[in-house]
């Protein structure tokens, strides 16, 4: 570790941990599904975090991490719109928002 | 690449603490809100990390896009939501639970027992803006382009069928019209 880089990639990699653990904290404890849904997105974006972390410092020439952070964006949008337009399909007959409410 | 320190622990404490809020707040709409914020202070974090394109998307999709998206479908489905109130204790005890977890993290970071020296060997590496986009053309177009291509079908599946459900969804709630619609004739000539 040189004095110059005070920020090394620990920091980035503990940044996308402590979000991804929130984002399994929030989608296990969150009664509402659409809080759900926000943290599968935490989840993705902590995911990205670490993506391009190791990209930055340990990808020489190819920048692999870059792109496969790409491929989880667009990803994470599709699954994001079907999940919502299931949960508006569902909430028509039960007509909660309620993750309880659906379990039966 | 920036690597800037000031840059990084503002923007990761914006993360933390938007990112616990909008677990904990009562009010969604207050929690899209600190979700809108987590995402860009991400796209922050990407600038910072020397990938200015995925920074932009970053923002664009999720800073932008996918909120849309949540608040359309709130605006839909939520009815009761902006009577509930939030208490400012709530509000101070997630504050200085981010503030807590920042500095464990620092801690955690600065202490040369859970990071020896000798361990941390990557260093960052520096690049112009333009060979960061010439790599990115050559993996989008050469080294992943069936996996580019797989996406983009996945999205347009995505599209069709979303449609398709909702064409179908459409047809059968007009056909149960119709025939609520006979029955109600049959009963009325009846009387």
């Amino acid at each position: 570790m040189s004095d110059t880089d005070f920020v090394t990639m620990y920091h980035y990699l503990f940044l996308g941990l402590i979000l991804f653990l929130i984002g399994i904290i929030g989608s296990i404890v969150s009664k509402n599904v659409i809080k759900v849904l926000i943290s599968i997105e935490f989840m993705l974006t902590g995911i990205n975090i670490n993506f391009i972390t190791f990209a930055s410092y340990c990808d020489n020439y190819k920048f692999d991490g870059y792109i496969m952070a790409l491929f989880y964006v667009g990803l994470g949008a599709a699954e994001l719109a079907v999940a919502l337009y299931i949960f508006y399909l569902m909430f028509q007959k039960k007509e909660s928002d309620c993750m309880e409410d659906y379990s039966n | 690449m920036i690597n800037n320190s000031v840059v990084f622990f503002v923007a990761s404490f914006f993360i933390i603490c938007f990112s616990i809020l909008s677990l904990f707040l009562k009010n969604i709409i207050y929690s899209l809100l600190c979700a809108i914020i987590v995402f860009f202070s991400t796209s922050i974090i990407f600038y910072n990390l020397g990938s200015e394109y995925n920074a932009i998307i970053q923002a664009a999709i999720y800073g932008f896009a996918v909120p849309i998206i949540i608040g359309i479908s709130i605006m839909f489905t939520t009815k009761k939501i902006y009577n509930k109130k939030e208490s400012f204790i709530s509000f101070l005890t997630i504050f200085f639970s981010s503030l807590f977890i920042m500095a464990f993290v620092y801690i955690i970071m600065i202490s040369n027992a859970m990071i020896p020296n000798t361990f941390n060997v990557a260093n960052i590496q520096q690049f112009s803006s333009y060979d960061v986009l010439l790599e990115f053309a050559k993996g989008i177009f050469i080294n992943y382009v069936w996996a580019f291509e797989l996406l983009s079908l996945l999205l347009t599946v995505v599209i069709a069928g979303l449609t398709l459900f909702n064409k179908k969804e459409r047809h059968y709630k007009s056909k149960i019209g119709n025939e609520k619609l006979k029955i109600n004739h049959k009963e009325a000539e009846i009387v």
